[in-house]
């Protein structure tokens, strides 16, 4: 149990410093915006409680705030994937149910959970997030383009992220 | 009684959510309009400290175009000197210029950090209170302008660049001397608007945009960009000017604080008639 608290601790740091000294400093053109970190708050444990998921979304958005000079976008935007991560779970839940000790990552869920659920949370994230920072709804249609070429990228990132630093399971045979 | 604890126990995860949404949502809007404390922005000491390290790893990378900034710079600035004028008068005997007197000093820095992609944009700056660095100060680089202090903390300060949605410099045509303020749509870091030029007069095309200097932040005729091209604004007799700006956002890396010397006075001057307004 320790092992996996000392390993989310790592996550966060691992997450917060890539974000902040290299993605935020990465320009790509047309307004995108490479977002990593919701991948720590997808990961943590299933049953976890949903205060818990806000209070550490809070922490971390914050920080990352603090250190991009964003003033609570980000804080805000994680806010609402927190929210919004159990009852996706729910909705796209196994037929048997969540195995409690599996992390939900890309290869103990499958591709196609882990498209469906971390793709959705993540749409929801990039469009309140850019939503907020814009602030006018008569460039809504701007908005969606950030929000639509962002997630993509975040996405692919966040893929990346997880084939570098997390460890395959070996296939039982 | 019981009700309202039965209402809050079904909602209490969309309450707790509401709180933290409601903490985060007054710090946002509150720092964009009206920025108070330093405390959590990269103005503070911590933040200052660890973007500062990060920038003594990364400042190698612009060094080469850094130094030709400088020195075209340099270059500029020798042709003013003493040295390299010559004299007409030489039977005259010069005496101390009383007819000038300093107004504008300049305090020079570094950025440590910058954002360039954001619809709000904002430099970190390696100079704050200990080096008299106040709120509302203007900064420029060897290119042009580059915005305003937004916050100050003891070491570091926040600049507020041009690239931000209500930045309101004043500026002017410098052929024509029409002036106006300067916008940012949030979408090309190369691009700004001028707004205010009323269009019975002609905006020539790659014009000069220099710095109007009326409200004492910046010296008059700082270069801020140039005309790229001019569009009739309906309904409306002015133009939108759409300028090109002289200075590359993403790289700038030396810069100057402008501290006014005369500013207070002028703010005095100007308060009582400001009040009438």
């Amino acid at each position: 149990m320790s092992s996996s608290i000392i390993q989310h601790i790592i996550r966060f740091l691992l997450v917060f410093l890539l974000q902040v000294l290299i993605l935020n400093q990465i320009e790509i053109g047309y307004g995108i915006q490479l977002m990593i970190y919701p991948l720590f708050i997808f990961l943590l444990p299933v049953e976890m409680n949903v205060f818990y998921l806000m209070l550490l979304a809070f922490g971390l958005g914050g920080f990352i705030d603090y250190f991009s000079n964003t003033f609570g976008l980000h804080a805000s935007s994680l806010l609402v994937f927190a929210y919004f991560r159990p009852i996706i779970f729910k909705i796209f839940a196994p037929r048997d149910g969540y195995d409690l000790l599996l992390e939900t990552n890309l290869f103990n869920m499958g591709r196609s959970w882990f498209i469906r659920s971390f793709g959705l949370l993540l749409i929801i994230h990039h469009f309140w997030f850019f939503l907020l920072e814009i602030f006018k709804l008569s460039e809504i249609l701007y908005i969606l383009k950030q929000t639509g070429l962002s997630v993509v990228l975040s996405f692919i990132l966040c893929v990346l992220f997880q084939y570098l630093f997390l460890r395959k399971p070996k296939k039982e045979l | 009684m019981r009700n309202f604890l039965a209402f809050i126990r079904q909602f209490r995860v969309l309450l707790f959510f509401a709180l933290l949404q409601g903490i985060v949502l007054t710090w946002h809007f509150r720092s964009l309009n009206y920025p108070r404390s330093q405390y959590l922005t990269t103005a503070s000491t911590f933040t200052g400290k660890f973007y500062e390290t990060q920038h003594e790893i990364t400042q190698y990378l612009n060094l080469r175009r850094n130094n030709s900034w400088l020195q075209r710079e340099n270059a500029r600035l020798h042709k003013y000197e003493n040295k390299s004028l010559m004299k007409l008068e030489r039977n005259l005997v010069k005496i101390d210029d009383t007819l000038h007197k300093v107004q504008y000093a300049y305090i020079p820095a570094e950025v440590i950090n910058s954002t360039y992609t954001r619809r709000n944009n904002y430099f970190t700056l390696n100079v704050g209170k200990k080096q008299g660095i106040e709120k509302n100060m203007g900064v420029f680089s060897a290119n042009g302008v580059l915005g305003t202090v937004h916050s100050v903390g003891e070491h570091f300060c926040i600049v507020k660049s041009c690239l931000t949605k209500n930045i309101n410099i004043a500026v002017m045509i410098e052929s024509s001397g029409e002036h106006g303020f300067l916008k940012w749509d949030g979408k090309d870091a190369r691009r700004g608007s001028l707004t205010g030029i009323s269009n019975d007069s002609k905006v020539e095309k790659w014009s000069k945009v220099v710095t109007r200097g009326s409200a004492g932040i910046f010296p008059q005729g700082l270069p801020v960009g140039k005309v790229e091209k001019t569009k009739v604004l309906e309904g409306k007799p002015l133009w939108d000017v759409t300028i090109l700006f002289s200075e590359n956002f993403r790289r700038v890396q030396r810069v100057y604080v402008i501290k006014n010397l005369l500013r207070d006075e002028q703010l005095d001057l100007e308060k009582p008639y400001q009040a009438q307004q």
